[in-house]
């Protein structure tokens, strides 16, 4: 493949504790372009993103050895200065995670720890970013408000508006419109396609036809090893190797084996929190609760307090306008 | 009725009743100080320091022990705070959650929780007879902060664990130091708690009597230099209820309803101000 690099991975692997994650990753990511991370639940996706800006260093038990190059710099160097690295990328994650702060002073966030001072210059800044995230319009009058006050989707573009006002060069997204409703997913992928002129952008997903619709190059990741890597109608029509192929047939993977749902369509926190960890308590390790609920603010508030529990959320989903699907591996709890 | 029955119901009992027996004797402590203690509080007895023969029952007030509690309270409180602080960022932003010095920092913090505060007032006294100063404010001060930061820095920990992962990363992720993230983000998110926190400790200093018994003295001047010793609420409480004079322990009385008030004024002023950094924080 011939392209401008902009990352450059080369041996990487990556453990956390004794489970290898990623295994001798080599692949060159094309400047200004977007390059999608597929592959089914488990395989690494999330990993390989965080490397890049190295937000895995911050999780418990994690060695990590090889090399990744932005911009033919070393980001595993002893000397590189990590907050200088992360500026340069702005990261959306499943779920939206505004700043607790007014909307305006979460766009503001970045550029003032960076030195920016002067008002007016904020001012402008605020607006042509939260402009670029399209959501301008439907925040103007209300940028003193406190953020946590968005809707979920409205949050997403905030996270997107504050990270661009941090003026990155790459862009990874974390399957950043799974947990949101259809129109609010098709803005942020219609963002993504405006802003790839400009940035370099890495998205992870776990929807395929979103790939098709979004990727310039496609990565299929599978079981922490790189299957596949091309351009994105080269894959999607004529995948080489047959891991692939029948990924994108459905064929095989992707749905998580379920041991018990649970509908909570109805209820509000702390109830739907209680409720969920009432039947955790009835599964053994290891075994995937799936539960239904359709109260907006509980779609970020109980994967955290789920999660702080020391349970794993596989995925948060928006399954209807109305209704979400959340995913949950019992983990060894106890002790926090 | 069968078994499971009457079993829900025996315990549904006993919790009332535990509930009754807290909820009851906070009512009768509050009742008895008011009762025996409001007949004896006089304009005087806030507004003056005690004349000659004040404990025998006559002239004066106990305005030194007022204002000698709240500077030494608020004194001790924002020690406690400086200290806490740096402790409990440094457990939750950059040790790891289960590496063995945060282990050891918060067994050794709920060990001195548990000290009795005479042994805070004997170790302060110590110290004070190896650095060669008396009984004062400043000697008070220290030692009742060394008394409340377990309490304050445990209880902030309590409200820093809580705070998710992502919040943490999402600042980072915008190029914040830990410091930045910190003080930005999640100061400002745990405010709440660490409001409530400094509240426990304040309640803690202001009502402590042992722990200020040999360091910080007590006199009948109003409070005026860290280096001299000075009145606390508690042991003019402790003194006047110790007094054979009926009169003298009614005022002793209502120098409980004094203490109880401002406690009860700073908890709820406290809870206002909560109330106005809530609006920001992401539930």
């Amino acid at each position: 493949m011939k392209f401008k690099t902009h990352i450059s991975i080369k041996d990487l692997n990556v453990w956390y504790e004794k489970h290898q994650v990623l295994n001798n990753i080599n692949i060159d990511i094309p400047d200004k372009k977007i390059t999608v991370i597929i592959g089914p639940s488990g395989c690494g996706k999330t990993t390989l993103l965080k490397s890049f800006n190295r937000l895995i260093d911050l999780q418990d038990g994690v060695m990590v050895s090889g090399q990744v190059f932005v911009d033919g710099e070393n980001i595993y160097d002893e000397k590189i200065e990590v907050t200088h690295l992360r500026k340069k990328m702005g990261l959306l994650s499943q779920r939206p995670q505004v700043l607790p702060m007014s909307i305006y002073d979460n766009v503001a966030y970045s550029p003032r720890i960076h030195g920016l001072k002067n008002k007016k210059k904020l001012d402008e800044l605020v607006e042509h970013e939260l402009n670029e995230a399209g959501l301008w319009n439907e925040v103007k009058e209300r940028l003193s408000g406190p953020a946590s006050k968005l809707s979920i989707g409205q949050q997403q573009r905030l996270c997107l508006a504050r990270g661009l006002a941090a003026d990155p060069e790459i862009i990874l997204g974390d399957e950043p419109t799974s947990a949101l409703d259809p129109i609010s997913a098709e803005k942020i992928e219609q963002r993504f396609l405006d802003l790839k002129n400009k940035y370099t952008i890495v998205l992870v997903t776990h929807n395929l036809r979103q790939a098709k619709r979004l990727a310039d190059y496609v990565i299929f990741l599978y079981l922490g090893n790189i299957i596949e890597y091309g351009k994105a109608d080269e894959i999607f029509k004529n995948p080489k190797y047959s891991k692939t192929k029948d990924y994108l047939n459905g064929k095989f993977i992707e749905e998580h084996k379920i041991d018990k749902e649970l509908n909570l369509k109805g209820t509000v926190c702390p109830d739907n929190f209680v409720k969920t960890k009432v039947a955790l308590e009835e599964l053994e390790v290891g075994q995937v609760l799936r539960i239904i609920i359709d109260y907006e603010q509980a779609v970020i508030e109980v994967p955290k307090t789920i999660e702080y529990e020391g349970h794993k959320v596989l995925e948060v989903k928006s399954i209807n306008r109305t209704d979400w699907e959340i995913i949950i591996e019992k983990r060894n709890d106890g002790e926090i | 009725m069968d078994k499971r029955k009457i079993e829900e119901n025996i315990f549904k009992g006993l919790m009332i009743f535990s509930t009754f027996i807290i909820f009851g004797s906070i009512v009768f402590i509050l009742v008895t100080i008011f009762l025996k203690g409001f007949p004896a509080l006089s304009f005087d007895m806030i507004t003056k320091t005690p004349k000659g023969g004040y404990y025998l029952g006559k002239e004066g007030g106990i305005l030194n022990a007022i204002l000698g509690s709240i500077v030494l309270g608020l004194g001790a409180t924002l020690f406690a705070f400086l200290i806490s602080v740096p402790i409990v960022f440094y457990l939750n932003l950059y040790l790891k959650r289960k590496s063995k010095l945060a282990f050891f920092i918060r067994f050794s913090l709920d060990v001195l929780w548990g000290i009795p505060s005479i042994v805070y007032g004997a170790f302060g006294f110590v110290l004070m007879v190896f650095f060669g100063f008396g009984a004062s404010l400043l000697a008070g001060i220290i030692t009742v902060g060394f008394l409340i930061i377990p309490i304050m820095a445990r209880s902030m920990d309590e409200v820093l664990k809580m705070i998710p992962q992502e919040l943490k990363e999402a600042s980072y992720a915008l190029g914040a130091t830990k410091l930045e993230t910190a003080v930005k983000v999640i100061f400002k998110q745990a405010m709440p708690g660490i409001l409530t926190a400094v509240l426990l400790g304040f309640g803690r200093a202001i009502g402590d009597a042992a722990a200020v018994l040999f360091t910080a003295g007590f006199t009948d001047y109003l409070p005026y230099s860290l280096f001299k010793p000075v009145a606390t609420l508690p042991l003019a409480i402790f003194f006047q209820l110790g007094t054979p004079f009926p009169e003298v322990q009614e005022r002793g009385y209502a120098s409980a309803l004094i203490l109880t008030i401002i406690i009860l004024f700073i908890n709820i002023s406290a809870r206002m101000l909560a109330k106005k950094f809530n609006k920001n924080i992401v539930k």
